[in-house]
């Protein structure tokens, strides 16, 4: 029994510390092929006044406009989900019979498992289209449509975590609620809600961190303009513009490095609102 | 105990599969990489190497597909060839990456989709070039863009001006246009259809920083379907394939045909060659037969490219 235990603990162990190296070995990877471009460019990737313009003759690779794309597109299209998300789970919870909520949760989770390229195809063709003719813009692709399109595939992420919080916070308080004579508005408002908030925080950083890498979808309705993102205007984020220009490149070019350095400061970004994520809801529980 | 058992077996699985999906990738990597070297050491006559351009390169692997297919070993095709199997690689990375592997001697054939630099032509020994086709960009706007009905040509001044941003809306080209945004559409900046039209009209001039970047020639076409005051450069293929749905303008006055193009007049246009050194072995003269013949050149022109013949 117990050389079993061993074996098992074991086993466990490899697969973990598998998992976790194939992390760093990643993270080592991207590190390593960016090393030229900070050394070459430095911090003149960083600086303001440098403009995106890698193939020119003289070539300048300022990466702040994508930089803030990334976070300007995922940061709206978390609070367009979460918006949208946080009182899907409430209805779905309170206010719908709950085998109708169960399929409809799995028809939500089914939104999950929809390959991007086809939100990408739906945002050019539809979304689009409608933004130019009814928002009076000369082309409908705009930050506004990223953020849209991201929003609705983050919605699952959204609703799935929160759902589970809210019937856990259920089992707590709602039997106890009733008794003090609460409605069920005044439950959701004043006891359910303050009680997932760790939940509604988690949910929002996992979405967020997905949100980030989200390549495809955003790469087909953003516009991929190497500039300062607006809502209306057109932008451009590190994973679409990996993708957009990592086909063509030239290998062992400075271009290739500095892509490989915008994707070192994404991994860091990313790190950032994991570790953002942690302490919130550490402060969360504390309370 | 069962379960902890079913536990185990899958973490090992995962971790197995992971393991595996990690080294054979790397076997993959030497395995290529040796292939390369053996290759290159015993010269084998019956394998033939292109290594270049990512534009030329789906043409030659379908020209190759269909040779193999059909033929299998060399003496099917010719029977005074040896009866060897037909063994063509092709592999992609750019035009400057196809000369430089010739100059290496790391390949039979460069395929490179520009003219050969006079400093590449001096450092390749006994220097050949095939030319397999002709890639030309036509600028085509959106039927219902009323540029259409005042003007079917743009001069070279006038397409850098739209596309530079120096007219930002379409008054600025023709006053009696309306004042919409010029909304100009290009390909990715760093790839093969943008240098051409970098070098054929910018020159030194940029595209305006807030030009929209499609991810592939269907995606911009349809850009430009969907928007009537988008300007962009569709290759030719495209352009003919999509028909009435976007309109393609002379450019200094020359019209985008197949004639022009050929003679040259038509300029947003580049080669798109086979660079070797040296005698072609008959394998490869065989093969190059093929590609420069009639099979071929269709395979060229269904890949939306003008064939030399």
């Amino acid at each position: 029994m117990k050389i079993k235990d061993y074996i098992v603990k074991g086993l466990i162990a490899l697969a973990a510390a598998g998992i976790a190296a194939l992390m760093l070995l990643m993270a080592l990877h991207i590190l390593t092929e960016s090393f030229p471009a900070f050394a070459q460019e430095g911090l003149d990737m960083f600086r303001t006044d440098t403009q995106w313009r890698p193939v020119s003759d003289k070539p300048q690779f300022g990466l702040l406009p994508a930089m803030a794309g990334t976070l300007y597109i995922s940061f709206a299209a978390v609070l367009l989900a979460l918006l949208l998300g946080v009182g899907c789970a409430f209805f779905l919870n309170f206010y719908v019979p709950d085998k109708l909520a169960k399929i409809l949760l799995a028809f939500i989770d089914l939104v999950a498992g929809i390959p991007s390229v086809i939100f990408g195809f739906i945002g050019l063709t539809v979304l689009v289209k409608w933004l130019a003719v009814h928002m009076h813009m000369a082309a409908g692709q705009c930050v506004l449509a990223a953020c849209i399109v991201l929003g609705i595939m983050l919605l699952p992420f959204v609703v799935s975590t929160c759902c589970e919080s809210i019937q856990n916070a259920r089992e707590h308080y709602e039997l106890a609620g009733y008794a003090l004579g609460f409605s069920k508005e005044m439950l959701i408002v004043k006891v359910i809600f303050p009680a997932i908030r760790p939940g509604i925080v988690a949910a929002a950083m996992m979405a967020f961190g997905r949100g980030l890498g989200e390549t495809m979808a955003v790469m087909m309705v953003v516009g991929n303009s190497p500039i300062y993102p607006a809502m209306m205007g057109r932008g451009q984020t590190i994973a679409a513009l990996t993708a957009l220009e990592m086909g063509s490149i030239e290998y062992g070019s400075t271009h290739l490095s500095v892509l490989y350095a915008a994707n070192a400061v994404l991994l860091v970004i990313l790190v950032l609102v994991m570790i953002c994520g942690r302490i919130l809801r550490r402060m969360e529980k504390d309370e | 105990m069962k379960k902890k058992v079913l536990a185990a077996v899958l973490a090992l699985a995962m971790a197995l599969s992971m393991a595996a999906g990690c080294s054979s990738n790397q076997g993959n990597e030497t395995e290529e990489k040796t292939e390369e070297k053996t290759e290159e050491s015993s010269g084998s006559k019956s394998q033939i190497l292109f290594n270049g351009s990512s534009t030329l390169a789906p043409v030659i692997t379908a020209i190759a597909t269909t040779f193999n297919e059909t033929y299998g070993t060399w003496n099917e095709y010719n029977s005074e060839l040896p009866e060897e199997d037909i063994a063509i690689y092709v592999s992609a990375g750019g035009s400057g990456q196809g000369t430089k592997a010739v100059i290496d001697g790391t390949t039979n054939f460069g395929m490179v989709a520009r003219e050969v630099k006079d400093e590449e032509k001096e450092a390749i020994k006994d220097e050949k070039e095939y030319k397999v086709g002709i890639d030309a960009l036509t600028l085509a706007v959106n039927p219902e863009n009323p540029v259409t009905k005042v003007m079917d040509d743009l001069s070279t001044e006038q397409i850098i001006g739209l596309f530079s941003g120096e007219y930002a809306t379409w008054k600025d080209l023709e006053s009696s246009l309306p004042e919409e945004e010029v909304v100009v559409i290009t390909r990715d900046i760093n790839g093969g259809a943008h240098e051409v039209f970098q070098k054929n009209i910018m020159g030194d001039k940029e595209v305006k920083a807030d030009a929209i970047q499609a991810a592939s020639m269907g995606e911009l076409v349809q850009n430009i379907i969907d928007n009537p005051y988008a300007i962009g450069y569709a290759s030719f293929g495209v352009a003919n394939q999509n028909k009435g749905k976007v309109i393609p303008l002379k450019v200094n006055g020359v019209e985008a045909t197949a004639e022009n193009i050929l003679d040259g007049s038509y300029i947003i246009q580049r080669p798109l060659l086979l660079v070797g050194t040296g005698e072609p072995t008959a394998q490869q003269q065989a093969f190059l037969d093929v590609i420069l013949g009639d099979e071929g050149q269709k395979t060229v022109e269904e890949m939306g490219f003008i064939p030399v013949k």
